[in-house]
């Protein structure tokens, strides 16, 4: 965990230098020389886009509210197909010439050529993850929050002793399990479960007493998804990150990188926050 | 008893044997049904020894060779056949998010072995249901069907998830606060009693009338006939197809995944979406082969033992 945290940190930090300099070489792969950069214009990064004159953006299917509205990425609503266009049009991608690819998560760090220019599905950063594929740097700086059906003890009872008594379910290739068992350190086995749906269903039947994931989702899913349920708490932030997936080596990676920061220092992904995720970030924070 | 045994139900037996032993690697009279039986280590005595080693190198040499001259092969390699990752994946670190693969087929191995019982005794009492004839239990017989028709019909993951996202919701007592385990090894019992009560029920139809007729001559009742003479012969005819049934339920309790357990499948999923290498499919893949073929060499001795047991009844 600490090395996560620690990799994570240098990343961030890393990744904010090489943006004021507009050279790349953080995610570690994109070893290309800058030479390519110098142009990224359609035209410029034709030879890089999986098909010519479109910006091919891949995502799970279903997908959530905030990150998405009414599972169609394609409305341009919802946190993550806004950053997606925003990131096409800085790169001078119209609207029309953005198309959607559904890829399932397991698929998405197959080896391989892939059938996407990018993927944005909440895949956090981590140094063993880039061993398989590239991560542009962050759209997305995100924390853990915990999710409980109303009138349950750990709405109540969450001490750093008493958390240890719950049994906890989690979405599979989240980092909410390796906070459960590095910080929390539970006394029963989580369950982790395939997809998120999984882990709301058995919340609800009781089978878990608390689900943990980023705190924008646990908020849609308190309010708008499981009946009777409740963000308890948010924990401290461990520097984790969403990052654009790419192929490993893809040379994308730079233009997209430049994009972002662009977003980054004139505000724009800020306003997409609050306006998208801004109603759900106000929330205690508790440290096992 | 073995003479008179009608030939039926032998000769689906030996075609089961025949393919288990892949008789397809030894062309000279590579299918033998009759007296000789095919086996995996075989062939006409040292020359067929010989053509054998050079066809299985030849095949494995393409095979290789298909593999390492695709342009892909080294990611391929990296992606599922890395040993640090399988190592990892193997002994698990919770803290660092994944589980020990290893550890997690342990509990395949226990829902199988509690799964088997009970489907060996559910599967026998919904086999003797169908198969009774009193006119009073007819609306039982014909739920029995109907329990068949529906287990074998819907598909087992769906019975799984069924039950064990359904159960727990009716908020029951006791019977909705079991662990996830529990409603999975439910499910595994209740599809696969469906399809093993129909391999009993074929059993006990391959003993000839003759038997039932003899038995009940001797004036053996209805249930002691059944008990000491039907069923005896039709267990040991379906051993083998009962055996293939259980391989295939050793890999099915990784379906029990999908209700957050962490069994072996699941452990390896979890290891391959927090690492995205997917070694750990391939060290599960290597684990419940060393649970399955030593249980179908077994199922292949078996038959064998059979076949020679019946030969020599054959000749006396």
């Amino acid at each position: 965990m600490r090395r996560v945290i620690g990799a994570a940190a240098a990343a961030v930090v890393l990744a904010g230098g090489v943006a004021a300099c507009g050279n790349s070489n953080s995610s570690g792969g994109s070893a290309g020389p800058t030479s390519a950069a110098a142009s990224c214009s359609p035209a410029g990064i034709k030879h890089l886009l999986f098909k010519p004159g479109v910006l091919t953006v891949a995502t799970d299917n279903p997908v959530y509210t905030p990150w998405f509205v009414s599972n169609t990425p394609t409305n341009g609503k919802g946190y993550e197909s806004a950053v997606a266009y925003a990131v096409a049009a800085q790169l001078g991608f119209s609207k029309a010439h953005v198309t959607w690819v559904h890829e399932p998560f397991n698929s998405v760090y197959a080896p391989g050529p892939k059938a996407f220019d990018f993927d944005i599905n909440e895949v956090s950063y981590t140094p063993q993850r880039a061993q398989a594929v590239t991560f542009s740097n962050s759209y997305y700086d995100v924390q853990q929050a915990i999710v409980a059906l109303k009138g349950s003890a750990i709405v109540t009872k969450h001490s750093v002793a008493q958390l240890k008594t719950y049994i906890y379910g989690d979405q599979i290739g989240t980092t909410g399990l390796t906070y459960i068992n590095s910080d929390i350190q539970p006394a029963k086995q989580p369950l982790v479960f395939n997809t998120l749906a999984l882990a709301a269903s058995a919340l609800e039947a009781h089978r878990i007493d608390a689900l943990i994931t980023d705190t924008p989702t646990a908020q849609y899913m308190a309010s708008a998804q499981i009946k009777h349920a409740v963000l308890v708490a948010q924990f401290p932030t461990v520097g984790e990150h969403y990052g654009l997936v790419f192929a490993k080596g893809n040379k994308l990676v730079d233009c997209v990188n430049k994009a972002l920061a662009a977003l980054k220092s004139n505000g724009t992904l800020a306003a997409l926050q609050k306006r998208y995720l801004g109603i759900y970030l106000h929330f205690p924070t508790i440290k096992p | 008893m073995e003479q008179n045994q009608p030939s039926e139900p032998v000769d689906p037996m030996l075609g089961v044997g025949a393919r288990t032993a892949g008789g397809a690697w030894v062309p000279p009279g590579a299918f033998v049904t009759g007296g000789r039986a095919p086996r995996l280590f075989s062939g006409g005595g040292r020359r067929g020894t010989v053509v054998s080693t050079v066809s299985t190198l030849i095949v494995l040499a393409i095979l290789a060779g298909l593999f390492l001259l695709s342009p892909g092969a080294r990611d391929v390699e990296h992606a599922f056949f890395s040993p640090p990752n399988m190592w990892q994946s193997f002994i698990g670190n919770p803290k660092a998010g994944y589980y020990s693969v290893g550890g997690a087929i342990w509990l395949n191995i226990r829902m199988f072995l509690v799964a088997e019982v009970l489907i060996l005794a559910l599967a026998l009492f919904v086999a003797l249901i169908r198969l009774s004839t009193h006119p009073a239990l007819f609306p039982i017989r014909l739920l029995a069907t109907g329990y068949v028709d529906f287990f074998r019909g819907v598909p087992l993951l769906l019975v799984v998830l069924a039950l064990g996202l359904g159960i727990p919701a009716l908020s029951l007592p006791v019977i909705s606060y079991q662990h996830a385990v529990v409603y999975g090894v439910v499910a595994l019992v209740l599809s696969y009693s469906a399809y093993v009560s129909e391999v009993y029920r074929a059993g006990i139809n391959s003993v000839h009338q003759s038997q039932v007729s003899a038995a009940r001559s001797l004036g053996l009742s209805q249930q002691t006939a059944l008990r000491y003479v039907i069923l005896p012969q039709a267990v040991r005819n379906i051993i083998p197809p009962l055996l293939n049934d259980f391989i295939s339920l050793q890999k099915d309790t990784a379906l029990v995944g999908v209700l957050g357990v962490i069994e072996a499948n699941q452990a390896a999923n979890i290891y391959a979406s927090y690492r995205f290498n997917y070694s750990s499919f391939t060290v599960a893949a290597i684990l419940f082969l060393l649970l399955t073929i030593p249980l179908a060499r077994f199922t292949d001795r078996l038959i064998e033992r059979d076949r020679r047991r019946r030969l020599a009844g054959a000749t006396q």
